[in-house]
């Protein structure tokens, strides 16, 4: 292979040169880049007359007439059928440890085929991958990847889980809902990375396929939601308790950004809002932002604004609080809430120490909620 | 401040019963409309006044609506004769839109050739869109490099439609077109985004004049072609104020409605807000006391 073209393809796939991923690369490079977009029709969406459309998917509802798309771009209403574009379209595919989603309570070390197509049902203006996520399925490049080969990909590459990540899985339903079923067949996991801006309906059938969901809560006011997110908080909170009282694994991140979602009020609200309608034993991950987007202009987040994020969490009565994107960080470790040992030593994205057996603490014997192995 | 013209030229029964406009009435037409501009003038002393011969002239049409619905062909075509007798050199003339697919599927033939006019779209090879963002009040895109690297004088050469979100499509918010990521501009009736992206450097500084394609009006569930309430009009809308021309082209759209039995588009909470935006963020007028509409029949 000619070394512009493998640069080309790594980029096109999210796959690092160096990474040690070297067969998945060229395993990948034998499908070629995909101008074509599919053409499956959508589920949850209404028919009107003279060929409009309404999507219920999420909580947008969008409208659409003849020849429009969604507000996420890759859904589109053709002669009054509504048809999703990116169906076994991958735009990044990539091999990542669990801890990486973050999802730090589900088969911790384990990991994960990742993958995503284009398009997002919001538009945030801290997106880390708005190169894919803010874009259409045709402004950039993607392999025809559909469900089946995925479930073959993670299994020739050891991933016992699939990841729905990067831009935002709800916009690609149709194509994780198949390959999800595809993979429990075979005896594989699904989790999905999501901002939980979906509706009722669909995120309960989501929710038979799938074994963890993480939410992205961007922030605890409408106002936050309005300004910097386009979207909406209340069913972002509905999708959550609809998680939380499902049999599958819920865990939240929190993205602080300085002076915009990081007043201790707001942060002590969501908390309590958490432990009073969750409970305490859901793990609530406060991440370090950087620039990046459109929000270029901020600050990264001072490690102390976390500390006090989880320090109010803590207070809140929330047993399993996390603080991401500081390498090191003592609060990377899952402590047991009984004996307070470390129970999961992270370094990183590394299991350096893993002390639960049979979902219990080694050292006190105390029950700990997660999926573990 | 002087009030802001937009002139109306009109010509009955122009297109044949297939749609197809007769193209010596559309030059004449064009010809009627760049005349008046600033009052009564020379419709090539109006064209060399607004081009300069080195310029490369943008004329941003609109094919979202497929062959029924999308600027003719013949629309750009008889402007573009124009353009040339008034002294600009064919190879600085681009008729442009988003994709060559919808530029071919309403009618239009491509051609990149370098020495004479152009017909493109944005995702023809060599092309696409800007990879660094415009961020600019609420927009964050990226543009098509059509608009933001080859052209310097751009044309709005809208087609004039009902919209179910923005009330109105027509001048303005065809530069939805010239980025990658209309989709995100459709909330709150897409206000104040029409106007918030018309004022980014790119097109504000480039942007010369609104003519606007009415010869045929979607006036009631558009943007999407429906026979039954789509209107012979024969008109085309110029104006130097692209606030004041979309604002005639929603007159127009309301007193079709009306004539129909149809209720306004403030009736239906579908009043083309951003106009208002735009008039706040000083692109152009539009309240009636500040706009003469001048109506030409040829």
């Amino acid at each position: 292979m000619k070394r512009r073209k493998f640069i080309k393809l790594s980029a096109a796939t999210g796959t690092a040169a160096g990474s040690g991923l070297g067969p998945l690369l060229m395993d990948l490079y034998a499908f070629q880049n995909s101008s074509k977009l599919s053409k499956v029709e959508a589920k949850f969406y209404k028919k009107y007359p003279d060929r409009e459309i309404e999507c219920v998917l999420c909580p947008r509802f969008c409208k659409l007439g003849d020849k429009e798309r969604g507000y996420c771009g890759v859904r589109e209403n053709i002669d009054g059928t509504y048809y999703t574009l990116v169906y076994g379209k991958a735009c990044s595919i990539h091999v990542d440890p669990i801890e990486k989603k973050p999802l730090f309570h589900f088969l911790p070390g384990t990991p994960t085929l990742s993958i995503a197509t284009a398009g997002c049902n919001v538009n945030c203006k801290f997106c880390q991958n708005w190169e894919i996520s803010q874009v259409r399925p045709e402004q950039i490049s993607h392999i025809d990847f559909p469900p089946d080969k995925v479930v073959k990909f993670a299994q020739k590459y050891s991933c016992p889980v699939i990841a729905y990540t990067y831009s935002e899985p709800v916009v690609f339903y149709e194509y994780m809902y198949d390959t999800s079923l595809n993979a429990r067949k075979k005896g594989l996991k699904n989790v999905v990375i999501t901002g939980g801006h979906i509706n009722p309906e669909p995120l309960e059938e989501l929710i038979q396929a799938v074994d963890a969901i993480k939410i992205d809560l961007k922030a605890f006011t409408q106002d936050f939601y309005t300004k910097y997110v386009r979207g909406e908080l209340k069913p972002v909170l509905e999708a959550i308790k609809i998680i939380a009282s499902s049999s599958i694994w819920l865990e939240i991140v929190y993205l602080v950004i300085p002076t915009l979602n990081d007043n201790p009020k707001e942060l002590r609200d969501m908390c309590q809002w958490i432990a009073n309608e969750i409970g305490p034993d859901v793990p609530l991950h406060f991440s370090r932002f950087h620039p990046h987007y459109l929000l270029k202009n901020f600050p990264s987040t001072p490690v102390s604004t976390l500390e006090e994020a989880a320090d109010i969490a803590g207070k809140a009565g929330l047993n399993y609080v996390y603080i991401g994107n500081v390498p090191g960080h003592k609060a990377e470790n899952t402590y047991c809430p009984k004996c307070k040992n470390i129970i999961i030593q992270r370094q990183g994205y590394i299991i350096a120490k893993l002390k639960i057996k049979n979902g219990r603490c080694t050292y006190c014997n105390n029950r700990i909620p997660g999926i573990w192995i | 401040m002087a009030n802001s013209r937009v002139i109306i030229v009109r010509k009955k029964d122009i297109s044949s019963p297939k749609g197809i406009p007769d193209l010596n009435c559309l030059v004449r037409m064009f010809k009627r409309g760049f005349s008046l501009l600033n009052g009564p003038g020379d419709y090539k002393k109006n064209l060399q006044i607004l081009f300069k011969a080195d310029d490369q002239i943008g004329i941003k049409i609109n094919t979202l609506g497929g062959k029924n619905l999308s600027t003719r062909p013949e629309v750009p075509q008889a402007l573009t004769s124009l353009l040339i007798k008034s002294g600009i050199p064919s190879k600085n003339i681009i008729t442009w839109d988003r994709t060559n697919r919808e530029l071919t599927t309403a009618g239009y033939r491509l051609n990149m050739n370098k020495k004479s006019i152009k017909i493109f779209g944005t995702d023809s090879r060599g092309l696409g869109y800007e990879q660094d963002l415009t961020s600019h009040l609420n927009i964050g895109s990226r543009f098509s490099s059509i608009q933001s690297r080859i052209v310097t004088a751009s044309i709005s050469l809208a087609i004039v439609k009902d919209h179910g979100l923005a009330g109105v499509t027509a001048g303005m918010k065809n530069y939805f077109g010239a980025i990658h990521n209309p989709n995100k501009y459709h909330d709150s009736n897409c206000n104040p985004y029409i106007a918030e992206l018309f004022s980014t450097d790119s097109i504000w500084k480039k942007h010369r004049i609104s003519i606007l394609d009415a010869l045929l009006i979607q006036y009631h569930r558009g943007p999407a072609y429906h026979s039954q309430w789509a209107a012979e009009y024969g008109a085309l809308i110029f104006s130097l104020d692209p606030v004041a021309a979309d604002f005639a082209s929603w007159q127009i759209i309301e007193e079709l409605r009306f004539a129909k039995g149809l209720p306004s588009l403030k009736e239906e909470g579908r009043e083309p807000l951003y106009l208002k935006t735009a008039e706040k963020m000083k692109l152009g007028k539009a309240s009636p006391a500040d706009i003469n509409i001048i109506r030409e029949e040829i």
